[in-house]
């Protein structure tokens, strides 16, 4: 059994703040289908790299979705729309601010047919306030919420984190705040609108940040591989590459000094006495750590500081990630079969829940591949009005 | 009306993870109650920058809770723990695996005087698995999980992402598995245990390059200021500083070309002719493009680019972000009075609901600041509290507790 067995989502979004979404609660259960437009359905159809034809950037984000193809400018696809969204608990939408309303499908009209209807609309720049008018990527709210100038080395070229961060962020929120609602839903039949920005979502997660804004006035810049309030907490230079440190409290300093560097008398030196005096003297330490450092390798310092119980370790690249022993037993990566692809690999699910564990049920869909489930199961439509509908592209 | 009333959560995380969750569903209208230690009580509150002797950082993700200090290695600590793990629906940990059963609070023994209970540990590694007994923070995961591989320049020193995106991550995901639990216990009335550690949560999150790598072996390295898909669509520099530009498809690139840098013959030049040859000549690209954008400064190309609809932005400063006119039009900076702070601005909720919208209803607390009032509604008598501090169960209450 699944947790959120029951639960209708109509996903109208497309790339990845959306579509990351509507997975997660597809793996907890949800039925989701995903409305594409014709031609060519989602965006990230085109983006490679594709196997027979079928992109597996794709696959990776849209498992577990029916796809149903739509034309939602002709009058008929807009019915079905309708018909659709009477019986559905959720829909999120990624267009720019303004669309949905033009194409008659936005909140007001939904609820004046479905009061319970939980809308969420992920956006840039959200549906009010100055830039609302503005379309907006990952990229631009990386540059937005000051994520970038804090990224990198102190006074190089600005650096984007390593992976759409923000498109996750919104994602997640929308997520977040769907399941709140569904709540609500479920105690008071009563649905609402969800308003989630990708320049919001990103903010919030500048946590120590906007600690030493607001209580210090400091504007954080980049440091480069180091903590902004704890140290040692970043990577040193060893012989053959690079090894994380995380002794984020005095306990793990104290070990560290007496298990890792064989360096008891550190703990009493009064440039490294507290977190606060490590912070401010954090070239010195670095400069000690790394004279020690540099005669072993990463491998011997990992496993020293596995021995000590200091937090620790190494850099990986993606393919030492994707197969570690660690990560493969708590089965992170997972296979499945694509109907046109064959045997696929993708990620796992990273919440274990002991009763309602999430579940990979199904590949990502191909485009319109339940174009004729929904419609003939879910709506009653017969196979002539079906067929109908196909010639005169609706469908 | 907040949309999660009547969840009751026992918070005894500590520094950002647990705590970020707990702050997420407080902000959407759980009760928390946060059970700290007595000695100084969550790790965070001794973290600067401090005002008036309290923790600023503590601050900023701790609002919305009651504060209780308990010390859970006594017996009646634990009758304390016990009897409030009675009454909530969620209890959030994020000790070492192992930890929260050897001290006889782990989802076992609440389970078995509270079966509806929803037990979420957080923790670096998760509890299975060969690295379940080592300790964890946001930059090893960000190191295991290979993220700052792909962060940084080509060749550079490694780099971290600007802010603690795993414990974050960790917080977050720990935050929709527990409303999910929730709303299966809302229909069946069973609890259960949700498991996530900081080196899984991200992993799922590399959508692109799980792609690439599954589907032909690639190592996504360091791509800077870049996209690894997309082109173009980073940082440029201009006359005087760096902007992003995101051309996310052929449609925004040809807007780009024809209304900004006013160079159409690109459309039609077979190095740029489609994202693809884009990526492949994106050194060529990035030249070309920058030697007309040096002429102006950043303001300019923005402004050029929302008038073409391509979109752009600035690459603000943390000061910039903070002021803009956005953010503060959509109440993304608030200001909250605490009890010892006094007024403090903070960053405000990103979520919109517009029946049940998230509230910051009170700055966080001190230590042990609901101590009184959290043990009487559960029945303590003042005698009985008064012994409890005498023997070090409970922490003193301050500000407005009463003993």
């Amino acid at each position: 059994m699944l947790p959120l067995e029951g639960m209708r989502v109509l996903d109208m979004t497309q790339i990845m703040a959306g579509p990351y979404c509507t997975m997660v609660l597809g793996d907890l259960g949800a039925d989701v289908t995903k409305i594409e437009r014709i031609p060519g359905g989602d965006d990230t159809r085109r983006m490679g790299p594709f196997v027979e034809n079928e992109s597996v950037s794709f696959m990776m984000i849209n498992r577990n979705k029916k796809s149903l193809t739509l034309n939602l400018k002709t009058e008929k696809g807009k019915q079905i729309f309708y018909e659709l969204a009477k019986k559905a608990d959720v829909i999120v939408e990624n267009y720019k601010p303004g669309v949905v309303k033009s194409l008659g499908i936005d909140y007001e009209t939904i609820e004046a047919m479905n009061p319970g209807i939980i809308y969420c609309s992920v956006s840039g720049y959200g549906q009010t306030g100055p830039y609302s008018h503005k379309g907006g990527f990952d990229i631009m709210a990386q540059g937005m919420t000051g994520l970038m100038s804090m990224t990198g080395e102190p006074g190089g070229r600005p650096v984007k984190a390593g992976i759409a961060m923000n498109d996750i962020s919104a994602g997640v929120t929308a997520l977040y705040s769907i399941l709140a609602a569904y709540v609500h839903k479920m105690k008071t039949g009563v649905g609402q609108y969800i308003d989630v920005s990708l320049v919001e979502s990103g903010l919030v997660w500048s946590v120590w940040e906007s600690a030493a804004y607001f209580g210090a006035g400091e504007v954080p810049t980049a440091t480069g591989s180091r903590h902004r309030m704890n140290a040692p907490y970043q990577a040193y230079k060893t012989k053959d590459g690079y090894v994380l440190v995380g002794g984020a409290n005095q306990r793990n300093w104290e070990k560290f000094c007496k298990g890792v560097v064989e360096r008891p008398e550190w703990i009493e030196d009064p440039r490294f006495l507290t977190t606060v005096e490590r912070v401010k003297n954090v070239d010195a330490l670095e400069q000690c750590i790394e004279e020690i450092f540099i005669h072993e390798t990463t491998a011997y310092w990992v496993n020293k500081l596995d021995q000590a119980e200091v937090p620790g370790g190494p850099i990986n690249t993606y393919d030492q990630t994707l197969n570690d022993p660690h990560i493969l037993a708590r089965g992170m990566v997972q296979e499945f079969e694509h109907p046109k692809a064959g045997k696929m690999k993708t990620l796992g699910i990273p919440a274990k829940m002991s009763k309602t564990p999430g579940q990979i049920r199904m590949a990502a869909p191909m485009l319109g591949q339940h174009a004729e489930e929904i419609l003939s199961q879910d709506l009653g439509y017969t196979q002539e009005e079906i067929q109908q509908l196909r010639e005169n592209g609706v469908i | 009306m907040g949309a999660l009333d009547g969840l009751k959560i026992l918070d005894l995380s500590q520094i950002l993870a647990g705590p970020y969750c707990t702050m997420v569903l407080g902000d959407l209208g759980a009760e928390v109650i946060k059970l700290e230690k007595l000695n100084g009580g969550d790790d965070t509150r001794q973290m600067g920058p401090f005002v008036n002797g309290e923790s600023t950082s503590f601050f900023q993700i701790n609002r919305n809770k009651k504060s209780i200090t308990v010390n859970l290695k006594t017996d009646e600590g634990k009758e304390v723990f016990y009897r409030l793990a009675k009454e909530v629906d969620v209890i959030v940990e994020n000790y070492r695996p192992g930890v929260a059963a050897s001290l006889k609070i782990g989802y076992e023994d609440v389970k078995k005087i509270n079966p509806g209970i929803i037990y979420c540990s957080i923790s670096g590694y998760g509890q299975t698995g060969p690295y379940s007994h080592k300790g964890g923070f946001d930059l090893v995961a960000q190191g295991m999980s290979g993220i700052m591989s792909m962060t940084g320049e080509k060749g550079g020193r490694p780099l971290k992402s600007g802010v603690a995106v795993y414990d974050i991550g960790a917080g977050i995901t720990a935050a929709y598995a527990i409303l999910a639990a929730y709303v299966h216990k809302l229909k069946t009335g069973k609890g259960q245990h949700v498991d996530l550690s900081l080196a899984e949560i991200g992993l799922p999150w590399f959508a692109w390059e799980a792609a690439a790598y599954f589907a032909n072996g690639t190592i996504p390295t360091a791509t800077g200021h870049r996209h690894r898909a997309l082109a173009p669509y980073q940082a440029f520099r201009t006359k005087d500083s760096y902007f992003m530009l995101g051309c996310g498809n052929q449609r925004n690139w040809e807007k780009f070309c024809i209304d900004v840098i006013d160079r159409p013959g690109w459309i039609r030049d077979p190095r740029f002719i489609d994202n693809k040859m884009r990526i492949e000549n994106i050194e060529i690209l990035e030249k070309e493009i920058e030697n007309v954008l040096i002429e102006h400064d950043s303001k300019y190309w923005i402004e050029r680019c929302e008038k073409a609809g391509v979109p752009a932005g600035p690459i603000n400063n943390f000061d910039e972000a903070m002021n803009d006119p956005h953010y503060l039009a959509r109440d993304m900076i608030q200001e909250v009075e605490h009890p010892v702070i006094g007024k403090m601005k903070m960053v405000g909720i990103p979520t919109k609901l517009s029946e049940t919208p998230g509230e910051i209803r009170s700055a966080s607390p001190v230590l042990g600041q609901h101590t009184v009032e959290v043990l009487s509604s559960i029945g303590y008598t003042e005698e009985e509290l008064k012994k409890l501090e005498e023997t070090q169960v409970i922490g003193k209450a301050n500000i407005d507790g009463k003993l």
